[in-house]
């Protein structure tokens, strides 16, 4: 937020002597006036020689903030045209998932993958990506902190014929659902912020001028990024953790996107494993699934740790390499 | 006259009570149902993650918006509008719709028996949804603003509606826990400025809710995620027998109830109720051959020792014995 000094030229009651009022309270930005007790001020805005026009000052000022808002209020009925009319959901394109997650993915809610190494989670991924280019013609913007992401697997999801050639529609088909798959290598947090607000600003830039936008947002992994940056007496991962969650579920929901994010597994205490983003990012997604996987099979097991419209525990079984 | 009139005092006591007991309704909520909720409450529900926080906040906006009755059907509502501040961007407002229309149709088919009155029932459910106002905050700094400006916004309302604002709901209280303690560390220019550490910009959050009650009397819900997990243990231990405040709260296992505070004091005194949920791993096994995860609910403030086990169906949340 802004200076107040930089305020002045918008509104000319905010002048150098309201600015000297107020820096003799410690107020400097729009932040510190927030901070602030507005009734005492304006006890103290009283006793001063022009206090008419200090006071006017505040509600000046209350006034822009108000006006600054960005979030409107917005009643219960409002909210659900909302939801229904920009809040879509996408198939995963593993029917199990799907029905677990009550459709798919939903826009407008973070969605987490709990798994150990090897259990399907990059899979789902992929698959979810393919799909939602393939039967949405949206596009898919995939941070990629592992170089797991493989594009021949996405082809291989797109046509399902192995060894046939591909005839011309099928060829432009897949050239486009590939282009629309963009891919963003990122191997420290500080990056990925980076790359989201940058989508961020070019997706505020853009709006409805494009015939395809972006509908889903994949981190795999957003631990890999995560855990370095934990643990020790310092707060300041954590809140760059928390700061990373608000951020993806904001783009999230004011772009109308689907996100999908994997955690991986570490060794919890009694031989039990548990996921590597521990009690303050639990809070943090909206969707929270389990993944696991027997040595050598292909037969992935999938149950919802938490939902928002789910109950907890359900479990289906799927497929992945067939 | 007037000396006699003042002896006389202004009622009786019977007509005091019945006059309190109609103006102070209460909230009732499954499963904060053993202390009956009345304006000027602040209820802190505090928990971890996917212990149905979330459901029960549903659950008492619902009910506020809930009419008391609506064409001769009674529907148990307080029919007062709610606020909804979401500081997690949490909120699934099709559960909220799914509940409030699932409470609507219960209360039809036990009521009356003059259905098909489909009009009927969209009239009510719009009603009812106008009653809920939402808002989302991304950081502290919004939620100060919109704590700010509300009273302005409220009063807006209580003209459009006919009735005050009557259920505060925040959701919840400890989000930007760790964003604004990581903030506090950084110096900021200019002397007497008043820094923004988790401490200050929480007081003022307090100070800015306590104001809005003086207008706008309401009950207050917050819900708290409980932030750290089970390392922490030995800290909850050692810290409940320092205090005598926070007794030791046996679990049935045993064990101890894993919580730390972590909020600063100004909210911790600001709060006059406290819960704690949590999930159990036990499954209730329900007639539709599903298996239904259930919940047990405590009172920490004031401390009445019931455990209250509760499950969460599609119309809401139940008590179960």
């Amino acid at each position: 937020m802004a200076p107040l000094k930089s305020l002045e030229q918008v509104c000319p009651l905010i002048d150098s002597n309201f600015q000297t009022f107020c820096a003799s309270h410690g107020i400097f930005t729009v932040e510190d006036f927030l901070i602030h007790d507005l009734y005492v001020l304006a006890a103290f805005a009283e006793q001063q020689p022009a206090s008419e026009k200090l006071k006017q000052g505040i509600t000046q000022i209350l006034s822009i903030i108000d006006a600054a808002e960005r979030q409107p209020w917005m009643n219960g009925l409002e909210l659900l045209e909302d939801a229904g009319e920009n809040k879509h959901v996408l198939s995963t394109g593993f029917e199990g998932v799907d029905v677990l997650l009550g459709g798919g993915l939903r826009e407008g809610q973070l969605t987490e993958i709990v798994g150990p190494s090897s259990s399907g989670k990059t899979q789902v991924c992929l698959r979810a990506a393919s799909n939602v280019a393939t039967n949405y013609n949206a596009e898919v913007f995939y941070l990629d902190t592992g170089n797991s992401f493989s594009p021949q697997r996405v082809s291989g999801f797109v046509n399902w014929k192995p060894g046939t050639a591909l005839d011309r529609t099928e060829q432009s088909m897949l050239q486009q659902v590939m282009s629309s798959i963009s891919c963003h290598s990122v191997f420290d947090i500080f990056a990925m912020f980076d790359v989201l607000h940058q989508l961020e600003f070019n997706l505020r830039s853009q709006m409805c001028k494009r015939d395809r936008r972006v509908q889903l947002l994949i981190v795999d992994s957003i631990s890999s990024l995560i855990t370095p940056i934990l643990g020790g007496s310092s707060s300041q991962g954590h809140a760059l953790m928390i700061s990373a969650g608000t951020l993806l579920k904001k783009i999230a929901h004011e772009h109308n996107i689907a996100v999908l994010v994997t955690n991986h597994t570490v060794g919890g205490d009694r031989g039990t494993s548990k996921p590597a983003l521990g009690e303050s990012w639990k809070s943090v997604p909206h969707v929270r699934l389990q993944l696991s996987r027997g040595a050598g099979s292909n037969v992935c097991q999938a149950s919802i740790l938490k939902h928002s419209s789910m109950p907890s525990g359900m479990t289906v079984r799927f497929v992945i390499y067939e | 006259m007037a000396l006699s009139q003042w002896i006389d005092g202004d009622e009786s006591a019977l007509g005091m009570l019945a006059r309190v007991l109609k103006e102070r309704t209460s909230l009732v909520v499954p499963p904060l149902h053993r202390v009956p909720l009345r304006v000027g409450n602040v209820v802190e529900l505090v928990g971890p993650s996917g212990s149905a926080k979330t459901q029960i906040l549903i659950q008492a906006a619902v009910n506020c918006i809930l009419p008391k009755e609506w064409n001769g059907i009674r529907y148990g509502g307080l029919e007062c509008p709610v606020v909804f501040i979401d500081l997690d961007c949490r909120l699934d407002i099709t559960r909220l719709s799914q509940v409030l229309k699932l409470r609507i149709l219960e209360a039809i088919s036990n009521g009356s028996s003059n259905t098909g009155d489909r009009e009927n029932f969209d009239a009510l459910y719009a009603t009812c949804l106008r009653r809920f106002f939402y808002i989302r905050c991304y950081d502290s700094f919004e939620f100060l603003a919109t704590l700010k400006t509300m009273h302005h916004k409220l009063q807006k309302e209580r003209d459009d509606l006919g009735v005050g604002l009557h259920l505060l709901v925040i959701d919840s209280i400890g989000a930007y826990h760790w964003v604004d303690r990581g903030s506090s560390s950084l110096p900021l220019w200019g002397h007497n400025r008043k820094g923004f550490s988790l401490a200050n910009v929480l007081e003022a959050a307090v100070e800015e809710v306590r104001k809005l009650l003086l207008v706008h009397p309401s009950i207050v819900i917050a819900s708290k995620a409980t932030i750290f997990g089970d390392r922490s243990s030995d800290i909850v231990r050692r810290e409940e027998s320092l205090s005598e405040s926070e007794p030791r709260h046996g679990k049935p296992d045993g064990g101890l109830v894993l919580y730390r505070e972590y909020m600063p004091s100004a909210w911790q005194s600001f709060v006059t109720h406290r819960v704690f949920v949590r999930g159990s791993d036990e499954h209730l096994t329900a007639s539709s051959c599903e298996h239904q995860p259930t919940y047990f609910s405590e009172w920490l403030l004031p401390s009445l020792g019931f455990l209250d086990k509760f499950i969460v169906k599609n119309a809401g949340v139940f008590l179960v014995p």
